[in-house]
C-alpha cells in the first residue's frame, strides 16, 4: 500500500527518533490492554461497593485522605488508608478505578478504530467520485460537505444521539465466554450509536482529501490511458484512482484516531454514550468530589492522554515521512 | 476576479451551507421518534389541551407546509418557541452570545499571543532546549481533553495550591449566573472609574479561557513551528537575506507573514473544534454560554432550542470563514488572481 | 600575486556540509582571485560546488553548511580603516579578510558591497509583498548605510531597527523601514533595467510579472545597493532562450555603465563565451582549469573542460548534437573521496599518474592559464593508461576505445560513448 520510496523515510523517521517508538510502545500497551482487559483487570469493572466499613471511596495505593462522617449524631474525621486491594483505589460508588481504566481502553479503541474506518468507508468514495467527476457533480458533492463542515462535529454528534438516542449492543468477550476467565462481564458494550455517529461527523475531512487526491490524477496519462482503452469510470476509480490516495488517507485515518477517541470521550463525559465503562464517563463520575477524591477523574483522564499521544506520535511519524499536506479536524474536546 | 467578486461567490455558497443546515436540523426533527407535543405538556396532559398545543406549535400541519413555515421563519430570525420554557429561542439564544463569545475570544486571544512566539521560538532554535520543550508541550496539549483539562485546573487550584486562588478564581459559576459580563463591566470602568468589576470578570474567565485555549495554543504553536521551518527553507529567504535588511525584517515581515497566511485558514476550519470545545468547558465550568444551554436543550429534547442553536452557531462558522477567506485574499495577493 | 587592481582574493576556501550522510566537501581549498571591474565566470556541471563558492563569498552558507577554511580578501580602503582597529589581523593594506571579521561586519557588506542575482526569479521574491516594496528594501539599506558612514558599527549594535521599530511600524508609519524616497528609487531602478510602466509594475506583486520581467527587476534589485560585486548565479537558466540574451545584454550594459565587477556563475559555455573576460571550469569542489577566454576555449588541457566543451551545442559536437560526458557528477561525500584527481574516473585518458592528486600546473596561452591535470607536462601514453574497468565502472567513456590500437595515437579521445547525462547540468532541479 505504501509505495517503497516512502518505505525508507518511514524506517529513517524511525531511526532518528525517539517519539515514533515512544508512540508504537505506548500504543501497543493500550492496545494489549484492551484486548486482554479480563486477565489484567484485578476486578469486575462494573460490581460496585469496594468501599470501606463507612462507605468512603479507597485511595490509591501508598495515599490516604480525610473525611468526615456522622456518627453518633456528630461529625467525625475518619482518615481514610489505601488497600492493596485496590490499586488505583475506588470511585464514588465502588468501582475499582485500576479495573476500569483497562475495560475503559477497550471502548476508546474500538470506538476509535471502528468509527475512523466507517468514516474512511463514507468519505473516501465520496471524495473519489467528486473529484473524479468534477463539474456539477463535484459542485453539489462539496456544497453537501461543506455543510458538513459548518457543524460543528461535537455540536452535530449531541444533535444526532439526541435524534437516534445512544443504544449500545454487546459483543461477547471470547476470553470470559469460554470460561477462561472468571468473574468479569462476559460481554463488552460497543456504543454503536457513538460509533456509527463520529464516522457521520468525520467522514468528510476524508472526502476532501480524497477528492483532492483524485483530482490530481483524473488527467494523468495512466488513467487516460486507461479510460482509452474502455476501462468504466468503476474500475479506474477503484484500480488507479483509490490507491493513489491511500498515503494521504492512511495519514489522516490515524490523526483522525485521535480525535475521535476525544469525541468519543467528550460524548460519555457529558453522559450521551452507550456504555458506562468508558474513560469519559469515569472523568464525570468524580466530578463533583474532585476536592477529596481526586483519583477518580485523574486516572481515567490520564487513560486518555496517553491514548491520544501514542496516536499522534504515530500520526506525526507518518505525516513526516510520507509529508501529504493535509488538515484533519481537531479532537472534539 | 476582484475581491468584492470572490466575497460574493462566498456569500452565496455560505446562503447554501446555511440552508443545508437548517435542512438537516429539520430532517433530524422529523425523524426523531415521540410525539413533540409530550414533550411541551407531558404524556398525561388531557388530549384537547394536547390538540391545542400541536395546533399551537403548528405540529398539525403537512411535513411540507412545516417545513416552508420553518425556513421562513430562520430567514425572518424567528426561530420559534422553547418547548419547555414557551420563551421566545431567538431570545435565548441571543442572551446566551455574549457569554460564549467573550470565552472562545479569550481563548483564541490566550492561544495567538502564547504559541505564535512559542512557534517562533521553536523554529528558530531547532533541536535547542527550547524547541523540545515547545514541541512536548504543544504535543500535550493538543492529546489532552479540555474537559479532563478543567476538571485538573480547578484541583491544582482548590486542592494542591491549598485554595486562597478559588475565592479569587471562581471556577465554577453556581447557578449557572456569572455575576457580571464583559459589556457590563466596562461600561461600569467607563461611566463610573470602577475597575473592580472587570478584574472579576477576569477573575472568571480565566481558568475557562485557559481551558478552552490550551487546545489552540498546542495548535498554533505545531503550526507556526512547522510553517516557519519551511518557509525558512524557501528560496526566496535567502534571497532577501543576500539584500542585507535588518534580520528582524527578516524573520517576521517577510517570513512569519507568510508562514501565518495559511495558518489563518487552518484555524478558520477549526473554529468547530474551537465552538465544540467552548461546549463542553461551559457544562465543567457552569458557564453561562450557548454550549451550556444546548446540553440543557438535548436533555429536555427541546427542539426548537437546540435547532436555534445549532443554526445560530452554523451560521457564526459559516461568516467567520468568509471573513477569514477575505482576510486571507487581502494577505496572499495571488488568490484573488486565479 | 601580480599588481593587477584585485578587488578580491579567495585562498584555501573549504566550505563543507555535515550531513547525515556524512561530511560533503562542496568547496576544497579553492584558490581565486578577481580584478576589478571584470567578469568572471565559474562554469561547471551541477553539483560542482560553484553555487557553494558564490554563496561562500557573500556568506549564505547556512546549516548544515560551514565555511570551515580559508581567507576571503576583499579591497576596499574604508572598511580597512573601520574594521582595523577591532580586528587588526583581518587588514592587510586596503585588504580585509571577510572570514576574520565579525558576522554583523560581514552582513552589514550584503547589498551594499555585494549583491546576488539567482536563478530562478520567481521563487527568489516573497510572493506576497509587491515589487516595488522590496526592491525598496534593498535600496533603503544603501540610503541607511550611506547615511550612516559608520553603518558597520551601528549594524554591529544591532541598533539600527529593531523588534520595537517593527511593532511600532504597525501604527506609526514614520517607523517603517522602507522609506518614500526608496519606494521612488525602486521605481527608477525597474525604468534602467527596461520594465515599461514602472510606477504601475512597482505595486505589482512577483506573480503578475513573466519570468523575464522578473529576473530584470531582480537586476534592479541587485543594483539598488551600488555593490562592488555581482554575483550572478545561473541569471538565465531559469529563463526562455529569448529572454536570455536580452537579460545577458542587459547585464552587459549595466556593467560597462557602472564597472561593477561580476561574478557569474554559469553551467553554459555559451554564456561564459558572451560575458567573461577570465574563467575557471570548477569539477568536485575545485577549479581543475583557468585563464582568459582564449585559454579555456582554445588553449584547455584538462580532458574535463574538453568534455563541456564538446557538450554544448553551439560550440561542440558535430552536427550540432549534444556530447555528453560519460559518467556521474562525483560525490562529494568526504569518505567516498579518493585522494587522486577527482576526474579520472571519467577521463577518457586516465593514467597512473593521475592517482596522485594533481597541483595546478601553468599552461601555454596567458600568463593567468592554470590547470590541474598532469596533461600539461607530459602527454598522454597508452601505456600508462588505466585499464577501462578500474574504477569498477563500466561506464567510463572511451575506455574501451581506446583499448583498440586505431585510436591510440592521440592525445585527444576519437569518440565519446554518450552515455547518462542529458547535459552539462544546470542546477534548476
Amino acid at each position: 500500500m505504501i509505495p517503497d520510496r516512502l518505505e525508507s523515510n518511514l524506517r529513517q523517521g524511525f531511526r532518528e527518533s525517539l517519539l515514533p517508538k515512544l508512540g508504537l510502545v505506548l500504543l501497543a500497551s493500550i492496545l494489549i490492554m484492551a484486548i486482554f482487559a479480563p486477565v489484567l483487570a484485578t476486578h469486575n469493572p462494573t460490581r460496585t461497593g469496594y468501599l470501606d466499613e463507612n462507605g468512603n471511596s479507597y485511595p490509591p495505593l501508598g495515599t490516604s485522605y480525610t473525611t468526615e462522617i456522622g456518627q453518633d449524631g456528630e461529625f467525625v474525621e475518619v482518615e481514610v488508608e489505601s488497600t492493596s486491594d485496590h490499586l488505583l483505589g475506588t470511585n464514588d460508588i465502588g468501582q475499582d478505578v485500576f479495573s476500569r481504566l483497562v475495560y475503559g481502553a477497550r471502548t476508546s479503541m474500538l470506538v476509535g478504530l471502528l468509527g475512523t474506518g466507517l468514516a474512511v468507508l463514507i468519505g473516501v468514495p465520496f471524495g473519489l467520485v467528486s473529484g473524479y467527476y468534477g463539474g456539477r457533480v463535484d459542485d453539489v458533492m462539496m456544497r453537501i460537505a461543506d455543510t458538513m463542515l459548518a457543524f460543528p462535529s461535537l455540536v452535530l454528534a449531541l444533535a444526532l444521539i439526541g435524534v437516534f438516542g445512544s443504544a449500545g449492543f454487546g459483543i461477547p468477550d471470547p476470553l470470559t465466554r469460554f470460561g477462561l476467565i472468571d468473574g468479569m462481564p462476559e460481554s463488552t458494550t460497543l456504543p454503536g450509536t457513538v460509533t456509527v455517529v463520529v464516522a457521520l461527523v468525520t467522514w468528510v475531512w476524508f472526502a476532501r482529501v480524497a477528492r483532492g487526491e483524485a483530482m490530481s490524477v483524473r488527467n494523468e496519462e495512466y488513467v487516460t490511458a486507461a479510460r482509452s482503452m474502455g476501462a468504466s469510470n468503476w474500475t479506474i476509480l477503484f484500480k488507479h484512482v483509490l490507491p493513489n490516495s491511500l498515503t494521504p488517507v492512511i495519514v489522516l485515518a490515524t490523526i483522525q484516531v485521535a480525535a475521535v477517541i476525544l469525541l468519543e470521550s467528550s460524548l460519555s463525559f457529558l453522559g450521551f454514550s452507550g456504555t458506562t465503562l468508558s474513560w469519559g464517563y469515569d472523568i464525570s463520575r468524580g466530578q463533583g468530589y474532585q476536592r477529596t477524591s481526586w483519583w477518580i477523574s485523574m486516572v481515567p483522564g490520564l487513560g486518555i492522554v496517553f491514548a491520544v499521544i501514542a496516536v499522534n506520535l504515530l500520526g506525526d511519524w507518518l505525516r513526516d515521512a510520507l509529508d501529504p499536506n493535509i488538515e484533519g479536524e481537531g479532537g472534539g474536546a | 476576479m476582484s475581491i468584492g467578486k470572490f466575497l460574493v461567490k462566498r456569500l452565496l455558497q455560505g446562503v447554501l451551507v446555511i440552508w443545508g443546515v437548517i435542512t438537516i436540523m429539520f430532517a433530524l426533527r422529523a425523524v426523531s421518534p415521540g410525539d413533540p407535543a409530550n414533550l411541551i405538556v407531558g404524556p398525561a396532559a388531557d388530549p384537547e389541551i394536547r390538540d391545542q398545543v400541536r395546533e399551537q406549535y403548528g405540529l398539525n400541519e403537512p411535513i411540507y407546509v412545516q417545513y416552508v413555515d420553518y425556513v421562513q421563519g430562520m430567514v425572518t430570525g424567528d426561530f420559534g418557541y422553547s418547548f419547555q420554557s414557551s420563551r421566545e429561542v431567538t431570545t435565548m439564544v441571543l442572551e446566551r452570545v455574549p457569554a460564549t463569545l467573550e470565552l472562545a475570544i479569550a481563548a483564541t486571544i490566550i492561544a495567538i499571543v502564547i504559541a505564535v512566539p512559542l512557534g517562533v521560538i521553536s523554529a528558530s532554535r531547532r533541536n535547542e532546549p527550547a524547541d523540545y520543550g515547545a514541541t512536548l508541550f504543544s504535543l500535550l496539549g493538543i492529546s489532552t481533553p479540555n474537559f479532563w483539562l478543567g476538571l485538573m485546573l480547578i484541583l491544582l487550584f482548590a486542592i494542591f495550591l491549598q485554595d486562597p486562588m478559588e475565592t479569587y478564581l471562581g471556577f465554577t459559576i453556581p447557578q449557572g449566573r456569572r455575576p457580571v459580563g464583559f459589556g457590563e463591566a466596562m461600561m461600569t470602568l467607563v461611566t463610573t472609574g470602577y475597575a473592580g468589576d472587570l478584574l472579576t470578570w477576569v477573575r472568571h474567565i480565566t481558568l475557562p479561557a485557559i481551558t478552552l485555549g490550551t487546545y489552540f495554543t498546542a495548535m498554533i504553536t505545531r503550526l507556526t513551528r512547522s510553517g516557519m521551518i519551511d518557509e525558512f527553507g524557501k528560496p526566496y529567504v535567502t534571497a532577501t537575506e543576500a539584500k542585507g535588511i535588518p534580520y528582524v525584517l527578516i524573520r517576521y515581515k517577510h517570513v512569519l507573514r507568510n508562514t501565518m497566511i495559511p495558518i489563518i485558514t487552518v484555524l478558520g476550519l477549526q473554529l468547530g473544534t474551537l465552538i465544540g470545545g467552548a461546549v463542553i468547558t461551559e457544562t465543567v465550568f457552569n458557564w453561562p454560554g450557548l454550549g451550556d444551554r444546548l446540553i440543557q436543550a438535548l436533555n429536555a429534547r427541546d427542539w426548537p432550542l437546540m435547532q436555534g442553536i445549532i443554526v445560530f452557531i452554523a451560521l457564526g462558522f459559516v461568516l467567520i470563514n468568509i471573513a477569514v477567506d477575505a482576510l486571507y485574499a487581502t494577505l496572499d495577493p495571488r488568490v484573488t488572481n486565479e | 600575486m601580480t599588481d593587477t587592481d584585485d578587488i578580491l582574493r579567495v585562498n584555501d576556501l573549504s566550505t563543507r556540509f555535515f550531513t547525515e550522510q556524512g561530511q560533503v566537501n562542496a568547496v576544497d581549498e579553492l584558490e581565486l582571485r578577481i580584478e576589478r571591474g571584470e567578469v568572471f565566470g565559474i562554469v561547471g556541471e551541477s553539483g560542482s560546488g560553484k553555487s557553494v563558492t558564490a554563496r561562500s563569498v557573500i556568506d549564505l552558507i547556512d546549516a548544515p553548511g560551514e565555511i570551515v577554511d580559508g581567507e576571503i580578501w576583499f579591497d576596499d580602503a574604508e572598511l580597512a580603516e573601520r574594521v582595523r582597529e577591532d580586528a587588526p589581523d583581518a587588514v592587510d593594506g586596503s585588504f580585509v579578510d571577510l572570514l576574520s571579521v565579525s558576522s554583523a561586519v560581514r552582513q552589514s557588506l550584503r547589498g551594499t558591497s555585494f549583491s546576488m542575482i539567482f536563478q530562478d526569479p520567481e521563487s527568489s521574491f516573497n510572493p506576497s509583498l509587491t515589487v516595488g516594496e522590496q526592491l525598496a528594501e534593498a535600496v533603503e539599506v544603501q540610503r541607511r548605510a550611506s547615511a550612516n558612514p559608520r553603518s558597520t558599527k551601528a549594524k554591529t549594535d544591532s541598533a539600527e531597527y529593531s523588534f520595537g521599530n517593527l511593532l511600532l511600524s504597525t501604527v506609526l508609519p514614520s517607523q517603517q523601514f522602507v522609506t518614500e524616497e526608496s519606494r521612488e528609487r525602486a521605481i527608477e531602478l525597474l525604468e534602467l533595467v527596461g520594465i515599461p510602466d514602472p510606477v504601475e509594475r512597482a505595486d505589482e506583486y512577483p506573480h503578475e510579472y513573466s519570468g523575464g520581467m522578473l529576473q530584470r527587476a531582480m537586476i534592479a534589485q541587485a543594483l539598488a545597493g551600488e555593490p562592488d560585486v555581482l554575483i550572478a548565479d545561473e541569471p538565465t537558466t531559469a529563463l526562455d532562450v529569448t529572454i536570455q540574451a536580452q537579460i545577458l545584454d542587459l547585464l552587459d550594459d549595466l556593467q560597462t555603465e557602472t564597472g561593477m565587477t561580476i561574478l557569474l556563475i554559469t553551467h553554459n559555455l555559451g554564456v561564459v563565451a558572451r560575458m567573461c573576460d577570465r574563467v575557471g571550469v570548477m569539477y568536485a569542489g575545485e577549479i581543475v582549469e583557468r585563464g582568459t577566454l582564449e585559454d579555456v576555449f582554445d588553449d584547455h588541457v584538462h580532458p574535463y573542460t574538453e568534455g563541456l566543451l564538446g557538450s554544448i551545442p553551439e560550440l561542440g559536437g558535430a552536427n550540432g548534437q549534444l556530447e555528453p560526458i560519460g559518467g556521474n557528477v562525483p560525490s562529494l561525500l568526504d569518505h567516498e573521496m579518493e585522494d587522486r584527481c577527482h576526474f579520472a574516473d571519467r577521463c577518457p585518458m586516465a593514467m597512473e599518474d593521475c592517482l596522485d592528486h594533481p597541483p595546478e600546473f601553468d599552461a601555454a596561452g596567458s600568463e593567468d592559464h592554470t590547470v590541474r591535470c598532469v596533461l600539461a607536462t607530459q602527454s598522454y601514453t597508452e601505456r600508462e593508461a588505466l585499464p577501462p574497468n578500474y574504477f569498477g565502472d563500466a561506464e567510463r567513456p572511451a575506455g574501451e576505445k581506446h583499448a583498440e590500437p586505431a585510436h591510440s595515437d592521440g592525445e585527444q579521445p576519437a569518440e565519446r560513448t554518450r552515455t547518462t547525462i542529458s547535459d552539462s547540468g544546470g542546477e534548476s532541479r
